[in-house]
């Protein structure tokens, strides 16, 4: 393009035009005009007029990276060039650019990087926490049900028959858990509920629901009819629905990956995945935590019920010497048998840290 | 302006037609990656509020570097609307959860919103259209209620009953939907194609699993001494017996290395059908010769370099995928391109746009 003559001297950036709303596209240019107080479009071809504005009334996008410049003019017509300088020289530099330089590749950018990996920091070890505590005291109360009974669902299509356990033996459990309920926190959502399930798949155990639904295997019933050792049990399953334990670790999980969707954005399609599965193996450090907790909680119900406060030790002693554990600790929902009955026979002194 | 004025003809190799417009993308990462650490600094240190102007900065990058002939794309959001946007949609969800807590009657209700979702994609789709232009002409989006109904709640709703076979059918309709609803200014887009390449697709991405899988089952079941079958039981509940862990954790990786690229390649696979059946009102028809193995191990390597480097390379692997879909695909013109013309639209809000952002619904424009 040659440069444009101008009838007053200055820069005259070329580039391209287009009318409002077409997308024909004019090889064109600006330039001052009307004694210097005025911005001309011309179209570098004809050198026909396209655009006339005064100086303020022509607008100019800020920048971003090595995009052109636009400018528009009050008509509709839009210039585009990438004569950065020629514009600036022609309408100044906006202060809006200050980002643009902000953003700019050079070595004072290391220190937004400094800023961005403590902030994130912060954010993962603080803020994700604020977050899921202000999440659990907004959740409405039909939610935790919905979860709940969506759950029971799953398990009674999957790992789950009908229990076959005799009603006395029934009855038996339930009036333990009943004598435990008289101790318990105040359910966050909705009442505690017990049910009973034929569970061979995961043998003797208890599952709690954020909704306050409590799942007693049948093995545990059979394998275990030690009141004793069924409180500590049923204690430790009350506590973790009391301190809202798997509502907060789906909330974390949730709050994880859309935390990371707002700041960051679309991660692309594999990483996406693997950020799912990493959060996984992060949760479970947080879980295992939880476990430690309602192990330690429990105790103390299960105690203030006038049951034998080493009920569950009791329990996992017995487990641990059936089963081998052939997980590795990072891999695992909740700590090493061994050192559960440890901390709740108060071996290692102090409660175990509940926030790791 | 830029070098994506010269179309040579060795940027047409590749493409069926000697008319072919290959796709330009003049993005570099280098440039990206201030604007993206940019954005995640003011987006944390401002509690997030920051975040509605970086996405606005964002995509500005990105569709302002996407280019046909020289002419670029565009997006004309502000920040403010996203940001009014997505105040409204948090408030009204704070709102009905307090409602649903004083009174059980209005929890119930949650399911009134099911109908309501149809609605909000509609408006998420029409805000974005509307903001994004090529070549200073303005997209557009013209929802229906129900159309939407059908292809983003109940199509994929009765699949489950088909046992996903009949999936692609439904994929099928909601590409017809999204993209015949579409014009850029006057002229309208329009989607028509045979289910096959939508069944090869989803053929591709479940002979993946079950190739992996296998290889995954015969190392466990080595690792373990048993027979494969047998393999089965333990997911019954039988004992473990004694493993050791490097084994179980190698075939873990490997069925992760089997789920994970499978909806990839099925996209990857789909998005040639989905450009091969697209045309623009006026003849103009699209192309695209992206590979799907190509975008998996784009994908893959890009997982890989972005977690090794603690996300930093993030902006380098976004700009490395966009820069591969892009120059891979190929707008076939029946005509001038100078011959598109804006229609006047009324005024948006980005309430939908929010509640699509928040659910992770992927409603961007196909590029």
């Amino acid at each position: 393009m040659s440069a444009p003559r101008s009838e007053f001297p200055g820069p005259s950036p070329a580039g391209d035009a287009y009318s409002d709303g077409s997308s024909r596209r004019v090889a064109a240019h600006l330039r001052r005009t009307g004694g210097g107080t005025e911005i001309e479009l011309v179209a570098s071809g004809s050198g026909q007029r396209l655009a006339r504005a005064g100086l303020s009334e022509v607008r100019r996008a800020t920048r971003l990276g090595s995009l052109p410049s636009e400018v528009a003019f009050p008509g509709g017509w839009r210039f585009l060039s990438d004569d950065h300088r020629a514009i600036d020289g022609l309408l100044g530099t906006m202060p809006a650019n200050r980002l643009h330089s902000l953003e700019a590749f050079r070595p004072r950018l290391a220190l937004v990087v400094v800023a961005v990996l403590f902030g994130a920091f912060a954010v993962w070890r603080w803020g994700l926490g604020l977050a899921v505590a202000l999440a659990l005291s907004v959740t409405p109360a039909g939610l935790p049900d919905v979860i709940d009974s969506g759950y029971v669902r799953i398990l009674d299509h999957t790992l789950a028959s009908p229990s076959g356990l005799a009603g006395e033996e029934q009855r038996k459990v339930r009036t333990v858990f009943d004598r435990l309920l008289g101790f318990a926190p105040q359910p966050p959502y909705g009442d505690y509920t017990l049910h009973f399930r034929g569970m061979p798949g995961l043998g003797p155990n208890a599952l709690a629901l954020p909704g306050g639904t409590i799942i007693v295997s049948d093995e545990l019933v059979e394998q275990f009819p030690d009141a004793d050792m069924q409180a500590g049990v049923l204690a430790h399953e009350i506590s973790h629905v009391g301190e809202k334990h798997g509502l907060g670790q789906l909330y974390r999980n949730v709050g994880l990956f859309a935390l990371i969707g707002l700041l960051v954005g679309d991660v692309g399609p594999v990483l996406e995945d693997m950020l799912l599965e990493g959060g996984i193996l992060l949760s479970l450090s947080y879980s295992r935590s939880q476990e430690a907790e309602a192990d330690r909680l429990g105790a103390g119900l299960a105690a203030k019920a006038g049951f034998d406060p080493d009920g569950l030790a009791r329990f996992l002693d017995s487990l641990g010497s059936a089963e081998g554990s052939p997980v590795p600790s990072w891999l695992s929902t909740h700590p090493p048998t061994e050192e559960r009955v440890r901390q709740l026979r108060g071996d290692s002194g102090g409660a175990p840290d509940s926030v790791r | 302006m830029r070098d994506a004025y010269g179309i040579g003809s060795g940027e047409r190799a590749g493409a069926s037609s000697p008319d072919a417009v290959r796709m330009s993308f003049t993005g570099s990462a280098r440039e990206y990656f201030g604007i993206w650490i940019v954005n995640l600094c003011l987006s944390i240190f401002t509690l997030g509020i920051y975040s509605a102007w970086a996405k606005v900065r964002t995509r500005r990058f990105f569709l302002g570097h996407t280019g046909i002939g020289g002419r670029t794309f565009d997006y004309h959001a502000t920040g403010l609307q996203i940001l009014v946007g997505r105040l409204i949609v948090i408030a009204l969800l704070i709102a009905w959860s307090i409602a649903s807590r004083m009174s059980p009657v209005v929890a119930a209700f949650g399911i009134v919103f099911i109908f309501v979702m149809p609605w909000l994609i509609n408006r998420s789709l029409r805000f974005n259209a509307a903001m994004t232009s090529w070549s200073n002409v303005r997209f557009r989006f013209e929802g229906q209620y129900w159309r939407a109904f059908l292809v983003f709640l109940l199509y994929p709703f009765l699949c489950i009953f088909t046992l996903y076979l009949a999936y692609p059918y439904a994929a099928r309709a909601g590409f017809r939907y999204r993209i015949g609803r579409h014009r850029i200014g006057d002229h309208g887009f329009a989607f028509d194609g045979g289910v096959g390449p939508f069944y090869a697709a989803f053929a591709m991405a479940i002979l993946w699993v079950a190739a992996i899988s296998v290889v995954a089952i015969v190392i466990l079941a080595g690792a373990l001494q048993v027979s494969p079958a047998s393999l089965a039981d333990l997911g019954r509940g039988a004992p473990p017996g004694d493993v050791s862990p490097l084994p179980v954790f190698l075939a873990y990786l490997l069925f992760v290395l089997a789920i994970v690229p499978a909806s990839t390649i099925y996209t990857a696979y789909v998005r040639r059908a989905v450009y091969d059946g697209m045309t623009l009102e006026g003849g103009h028809r699209f192309e695209s010769r992206a590979s799907a193995g190509r975008i998996v191990m784009i994908a893959i390597s890009n997982a890989f370099a972005v977690a090794l480097s603690a996300g930093l390379l993030l902006p380098w692997a976004q700009v490395r995928m966009a820069r591969y879909l892009v120059t891979h695909t190929w707008v076939i013109p029946a005509g001038s391109l100078d011959a598109f013309h804006s229609r006047a639209e009324a005024r948006q809000t980005a309430v939908g746009d929010a509640y699509t952002d928040i659910e992770g619904f992927d409603v961007g424009p196909a590029i």
